[in-house]
């Protein structure tokens, strides 16, 4: 089970169905959301000086509406400029290679894809978990 | 994470009392190694209430996602619906404007009409003026040809009476000259009588043949 999550998304919708998704499935034991790239590159950069109550993942939202940058350049900034503790990947509606191979590039890990039925992808990224951990998976779409 | 034996009696209590159950990730850290099977069977019963509470509350976000979705849809499909409809009011907007041109173009078309035929209707009666005027010129000129042409006949026959009545005058007073001259110096009068009376009867019958000729041309010439 991991230990905190962190979901970065504007849609408040989404963040009660992730939360209910990853408590039925019990993949995390703790789960915040924000709704804000900005908010979150903030609190990186503190977690950067002092990692107390760092997430261990972090989901994020391609296209953050109401924020400066995107969820690619978020992943970008968490990896090189804030330590690169965390496994992070990207959770969006789209499934755009384009944008799939930005974020490789930037240095996420997975790519899931928003619907309505998102347990499945969960429960399969549960399973891959470790991997990402330890660094031996690769870029992963969940579709 | 472990709980004391009075917090764990104090929860099952709880439970059975009000029905009031632990829940949330606080159930994912409880130690249940080495406990007793009432707590354990209180642990599953909270996990399995716990799970059904969070399955609804999916259920309905996600049934309320659907509907957002759905809303959103109808949001668009009424925004695309409300371009179009602007779309056809400036269509329509752009239609009337230029209708309103071409019925100017047309009002400004038919008073240029109106005015021209009014023009024409004032030519037609200025033409029709100046018909009259030109045919009342052309009587008073035939009139005064008619009154010229008049006035030279009769001069003509002024100069003709006159002419006449000098040789009727001449002819007259010469044979009475003579007639007088000679009974007056005793010659005879034999030939010269019956000669003088015969020119003044002739010139008598002349004369009155001049007059009757002129009232005739003057009678003529006034029908």
């Amino acid at each position: 089970m991991i230990d905190s999550i962190l979901l970065v998304d504007d849609e408040s919708l989404f963040q009660v169905v992730f939360d209910y998704s990853c408590s039925l499935l019990d993949i995390s034991l703790t789960l915040e959301c924000i709704s804000s790239a900005d908010e979150a590159a903030e609190k990186f950069a503190a977690w950067h000086k002092n990692p107390n109550g760092r997430p261990v993942c972090v989901f994020v939202d391609l296209n953050i509406i109401g924020s400066t940058f995107d969820g690619i350049e978020l992943v970008r900034k968490i990896n090189e400029e804030y330590g690169n503790h965390v496994v992070i990947g990207i959770v969006s509606s789209s499934n755009e290679p384009t944008e799939q191979s930005r974020a490789m590039e930037a240095g996420a890990q997975f790519w899931i894809i928003k619907s309505d039925d998102i347990e499945p992808r969960l429960l399969e990224f549960k399973n891959d978990y470790q991997s990402y951990v330890d660094g031996s998976a690769t870029f992963k779409i969940y579709k | 994470m472990k709980l004391c034996k009075d917090t764990k009696n104090d929860l099952l209590r709880l439970a059975e009392d009000k029905k009031i159950y632990l829940e949330g990730s606080i159930l994912k850290v409880i130690d249940i190694d080495g406990e007793d099977e009432t707590f354990i069977e209180y642990l599953n019963t909270s996990t399995q209430k716990d799970k059904e509470r969070r399955r609804r509350g999916l259920d309905i976000t996600k049934q309320i996602q659907k509907q957002n979705l759905e809303l959103q849809a109808s949001s668009n499909e009424k925004e695309k619906l409300m371009a179009e409809l602007r779309l056809s009011l400036q269509e329509t907007e752009n239609d009337r404007l230029k209708i309103e041109t071409q019925n100017k173009e047309l009002t400004t078309w038919k008073e240029e009409n109106e005015r021209i035929s009014e023009e024409l209707k004032s030519a037609l009666v200025e033409a029709e003026v100046a018909r009259k005027s030109a045919v009342r010129a052309k009587e008073i000129a035939e009139n005064d040809l008619d009154i010229l042409q008049k006035k030279t006949q009769f001069e003509l026959m002024g100069n003709i009476v006159r002419i006449s009545v000098w040789i009727i005058i001449g002819v007259g007073v010469s044979v009475t000259g003579l007639y007088i001259t000679a009974m007056t110096l005793g010659k005879d009068t034999a030939v010269i009588g019956p000669v003088w009376s015969n020119i003044i009867s002739i010139l008598l019958t002349n004369a009155f043949s001049i007059v009757g000729t002129i009232m005739g041309i003057k009678y003529a010439s006034k029908s």
